[in-house]
Parts: structure tokens; C-alpha cells; sequence
């Protein structure tokens, strides 16, 4: 019997020769990640210090820290946390990613996703990483674990495989057949267990609409999901890897918890209706719903072939009158590309508000909604009051549906704009 | 410390599936970082009396893929402040399961649950036979071993015990 990726990527990181699923084993991330955010990093650093007496990390080159969130600061506490974040980096001569978009991608675009290597975040979507290769879990405050000993604990866990055929259709985005996974498979269906993606249909799928699919595991009850990665992620990822390591790749007989087919060619845009990911619904079902305002960013969905679907259905058309449109890139590498394409200036005249890239108007910090507001959104999550008010609604969907209820100001169907 | 048998009544049953434990308190309130005041928010959606009618030890039962969504951390602290103990349920959601083992909350999971217990009955569970019990009814069902390092937590008290029992033991 063969091994999945996970199993292979494990059993290095715990110095063993094989591990199964099931397994208790002690592993040691390659890279150990996490951005500043109050209650969590600051407390991670002192309780490191004050609970563990550890003035200084071994293997600096081990960790990463972004600040993504909070950007820019809007009050002198918030700056507080970045300085506390920079000094305890600077000290520490841990590598700082500030300013340069959201942390899960940018990890992807610094040389984290390496393939074949095991990541730990205390966040969830981490697991885009998965996208090239990469084990990447959120372990949530467990990180403590990986910030002071070398190794963490870790149940090898059990896979779930999704093979995709077909090819998708117009105006069918990979955000579409995400949420159509969790449709079709259950919010519960991959709990505790890895979401393997793979299939015929995978060199088809854009490296970044693999990484929303892998982003947005969590939805399903996964721990993460991964990819075998094929030569278009591993022509991305290792030029820029920043460690040397052999892809690994599941063997043909590997064992899986359960296997499931998804044929692209029979998907249809969907929307996923508040207040829970759970709910994906036909797109067809909730059209015309009136909307106030859109949001086309997160780490989820807001790179390259995201803005430029929304572009090309705003190109030389208005947003709606009295909808606000926010736009932000997940990356400055991908705003960079965005406005050398033009996709910017195209979404700025045709009424968008392009910011910079920040993790702020995914959770309400920025662009916050008041009561009996209705948005949709390409951000991670609907539930009540991510995106501001406890009575405000967030409807998920692709960036090609955001660009095309923007125009009307209603919940619309992108393909007639395609 | 050890890990001791939980015993208490069942104080509330969440029949909801993929329940979202945020609502315990409450969207708007989770913020709240007064620990009397977030008491005094949960659960009044569902049972305006609970905190008065909670004993400590009580303990409450969930569907399948408990703390399903974005799970913070406030729902819980305010529960435990009224006193109670642990959560069992048919399935846990990972990342709700993970942040809580790490405060060192007791939770098993507990496939039918739902079908042996109604509110208030008295119920023990059992970390060496890995069984609830319904001590109102007489009946019993069988929880799913924790981990070892889950347990490890547990018995610990919570991740930073858990931590220090690890580093002791590595020197």
C-alpha cells in the first residue's frame, strides 16, 4: 500500500521512514509562520519569554512573521503592535513581511511554498500553500507549540481525495467549484482529514484558482488541503523556494479516507448565502437580490485572473448607482501586474475604491457595513458580522459575480457580461 | 493535575448541525472582554435563565461538527465562567476543537449523543473506559479515545502546562 503526499511530507518531518494515518508523531516545521494580531502574536511573545525564558529563537530562518492585518494603522495602539512586532523580529532576526500584501499569499511569492516542506500558522488558510506542494496547517493557538520547541505533536491525518475532470465554463470561476465541494461533499465531509485535490481537470485550473480551492479548506472540516504539484506550480515555486527539498507526490495506490469526482463541466456560478460558508445555493436562485455594496479581495480570490474578469465585465460601465464597490489586490506583486494590465484603471473609472492589499476589509475593519446592508463578497466568510454589523449580510460568490452585481446593484449572473 | 472524570447535568442539548458557537454570546457582544458581562450575554438567545439555572459541573451537548465557522474564544470563556465543564458532541469542527483542548476544555466526541441524553439529565463521563454515562437513565455510550497529545493537554490544564511538562521532561 502507497503513501499520500501527507504522509510522505510527515514522515521526513518526524525523522521517520514511514508514518500511516493515525500515527502520533512529533514533527518539525520547515516554517513556522504568523501574522501580528492583538491577543495572539503579542502574547506569543511574551509568554515565550516570560513562561519559557527563551530570549531568542533558534533557527530564525525557521519563522516568518507578516503584518497584514491592521494596515495601515488607524490608531496609535495599532502601531504599537506592529512596532512590538517589528522589535521582537529585528531581536530575534526573524525574516518581516510588512506592507507587502496578505500574508498567505505573499508567503507563496517569498519562497514558503516549497514543495514538500510542512508549514504551521496559527490561520487556517495557510493552506493554500497546498497549492504547490506544501503541507500547511493552521493549528490555531497550538502555534505556541512551534514557537518554543522544536517539534509539535501531530496526528497524521487521514485524506480525502477530490478528482476534477472536465473543463470549466464560462463565467465559472475556481471559486465556484469550491464552494460547490462543500456543496456537494458536506461542511463536515474532510474534518480533521486533508483535502487532496487532483484529477485530469487540475492543469487546467489556474495556479490561482488552485490557491483559493486549497485557501478556503477549512469550509469543508479540513486540516488543510494539498496538491501534487505539477510543473506550472513547480516552475512558480522553485525558483523561489527558500529551502531545498525534493517534491513528494502521492503514490497511485495511496490509501484514502474517501474519493470523490467532481466534473467541472456541469458547474454553474453559485452563491453562498449567509449566515454560515455552508450554504452554497444556486446562483440562479437569488438573483436580483437588492445589494448595497461588494467586495472583490482576502486572500481567497483577488489576484491576477480575478481582477481581470472584473475588468473585463466593468470595462466602459458603471457600478451601480449608490453601490460600493471595494477592490483590493491580495498582493503588491499582483496589484503591480494589475495596474501594468490596466485592470486598475479600469476598475477605478468605472466607480470601484481600489486599496492597497491588506487583510483589513475581509473582517470589517475597513469598509465596514452598518445594519440592513447587503454585500457580496469574494472574502472568506459570512458570518454575522464579519463585514461590520451584526444585522449586515454577506453573500460569497466569484469575482466575475461581484464585477457583475455591481452594475446592477443586484445579484446578477456574470455570463450575460462574458 | 489529572484529567477527572466530568460529572454534571446536561445543561443545554444544541441540536443545530455545524452550530457556530459564536452565538452562544452573540455576534455583537464578542468582543467583550469583562468576563461578568460576557456571562451575563450567553445564551440569552436560547434560555435567558441559564446562568441562573447552571450548577458547577454541568456540562453541554452538540450536534455533528460543533463549532463550525470561525470560532472565537469568548463563547467559552463565558461558559465556563457559569460553570460549565465540558462539551460533548457527535463531531467536533477542527479548529473549534483544537483552540479549545488548547485551553484545557474538556470535549469528547461522542457519536449518538444526541440520542441518549435529554436537559438535565445527570450524566458522567469516563476518561479510563472512554464511556458517558446517563446516571438518570442507566444507559451508555462510548466516547472516541482522545489523543495522546490531546489528552497530554487536558491533563495539563491547557497548552501552557502542557508546554512546560514537555520542555521538563526534554532535559
Amino acid at each position: 500500500m502507497g503513501y499520500t503526499i501527507t504522509e510522505k511530507i510527515l514522515a521526513r518531518v518526524s525523522n521517520q521512514e514511514h508514518v500511516k494515518a493515525g500515527d502520533e508523531v512529533m514533527a518539525k516545521p520547515d516554517f513556522v509562520m504568523a501574522y501580528d494580531f492583538p491577543g495572539y502574536t503579542d502574547l506569543y511573545f511574551k509568554q515565550m519569554k516570560e513562561d519559557f525564558g527563551i530570549e531568542r529563537v533558534a533557527e530564525p530562518e525557521r519563522f516568518a512573521m507578516f503584518i497584514d492585518h491592521m494596515v495601515p494603522a488607524a490608531t496609535p495602539k495599532e502601531e504599537e503592535l506592529h512596532i512590538g512586532t517589528r522589535k521582537w523580529c529585528a531581536e530575534n532576526d526573524v525574516p518581516l513581511f510588512e506592507r507587502k500584501g496578505i500574508g498567505h499569499q505573499v508567503a507563496s511569492e517569498v519562497g514558503y511554498a516549497v514543495p514538500g516542506a510542512f508549514v504551521v500558522h496559527f490561520d487556517g488558510h495557510i493552506s493554500q500553500l497546498g497549492t504547490f506542494g506544501t503541507l500547511a496547517m493552521g493549528i490555531r493557538r497550538n502555534l505556541l507549540e512551534a514557537l518554543v520547541n522544536e517539534r509539535i505533536s501531530i496526528k497524521v491525518p487521514h485524506t480525502v481525495r477530490v478528482n476534477l475532470t472536465g473543463t470549466l465554463g464560462k463565467g465559472v470561476m475556481a471559486r465556484d467549484v469550491f464552494h460547490h465541494l462543500v456543496r456537494e461533499m458536506g461542511p463536515a465531509s474532510c474534518r480533521f482529514q486533508v483535502l487532496e485535490v487532483g484529477g485530469p481537470a487540475l492543469s487546467q485550473l489556474s495556479t490561482e484558482g488552485l490557491q483559493t480551492i486549497t485557501g478556503l479548506a477549512m469550509f469543508t472540516g479540513a486540516i488543510t488541503a494539498v496538491v501534487n504539484p505539477d510543473d506550472a506550480r513547480l516552475a512558480y515555486a522553485l525558483p523561489r523556494a527558500r529551502k531545498q527539498l525534493e517534491p513528494v507526490y502521492s503514490d497511485p495506490d495511496a490509501e484514502y479516507a474517501k474519493v470523490y469526482d467532481i466534473d467541472l463541466s456541469k458547474l454553474e456560478p453559485l452563491i453562498v448565502i449567509p449566515p454560515t460558508p455552508a450554504n452554497s445555493r444556486n446562483l440562479t436562485e437569488y438573483l436580483g437580490l437588492e445589494l448595497t455594496n461588494g467586495y472583490l479581495g482576502s486572500c481567497a480570490s483577488g489576484r491576477i485572473e480575478d481582477l481581470e474578469i472584473a475588468a473585463r465585465i466593468l470595462q466602459g460601465k458603471q457600478v451601480a448607482p449608490g453601490f460600493q464597490l471595494n477592490v483590493v489586490p491580495t498582493s503588491n506583486e499582483i496589484m503591480v501586474a494589475a495596474g501594468r494590465a490596466g485592470y486598475l484603471a479600469t476598475l477605478t473609472e468605472a466607480g470601484a475604491f481600489v486599496s492597497a492589499p491588506s487583510c483589513d476589509y475581509c473582517f470589517g475593519r475597513m469598509g465596514a457595513m452598518s445594519a440592513k446592508q447587503r454585500a457580496v463578497s469574494t472574502g472568506t466568510l459570512n458570518v454575522r458580522g464579519r463585514m461590520g454589523s451584526p444585522d449586515s449580510e454577506i453573500y460569497l460568490c466569484s469575482a466575475a459575480t461581484v464585477a457583475a452585481s455591481a452594475l446592477e446593484g443586484k445579484i446578477a449572473d456574470p455570463r450575460k457580461y462574458l | 493535575m489529572a484529567l477527572e472524570n466530568l460529572r454534571g447535568r446536561v445543561a443545554f442539548i444544541f441540536e443545530e448541525v455545524n452550530f457556530d458557537v459564536d452565538q452562544i454570546v452573540g455576534v455583537k457582544n464578542i468582543k467583550i472582554t469583562d468576563i461578568d458581562e460576557l456571562a451575563d450575554a450567553a445564551m440569552q438567545s436560547y434560555d435567558p435563565d441559564f446562568r441562573t439555572s447552571v450548577r458547577p459541573g454541568d456540562l453541554i451537548i452538540g450536534a455533528d461538527n460543533f463549532g463550525y465557522g470561525h470560532p472565537h474564544y469568548p463563547p467559552m470563556r463565558a461558559m465556563r465562567h457559569i460553570g460549565i465543564t465540558g462539551v460533548l458532541a457527535e463531531s467536533f469542527s477542527p479548529g473549534y476543537w483544537r483552540g479549545e483542548i488548547s485551553m484545557g476544555f474538556p470535549q469528547a466526541t461522542c457519536p449518538g449523543i444526541l440520542g441518549l441524553v435529554e436537559r438535565w439529565d445527570e450524566i458522567e463521563v469516563d476518561w479510563t473506559a472512554n464511556e458517558v454515562r446517563n446516571l438518570t437513565k442507566g444507559t451508555s455510550l462510548a466516547i472516541e479515545p482522545l489523543s495522546k497529545a490531546d489528552r497530554a493537554m487536558l491533563d495539563a490544564g491547557g497548552l501552557i502546562g502542557y508546554l512546560q511538562n514537555q520542555r521538563q521532561s526534554a532535559t
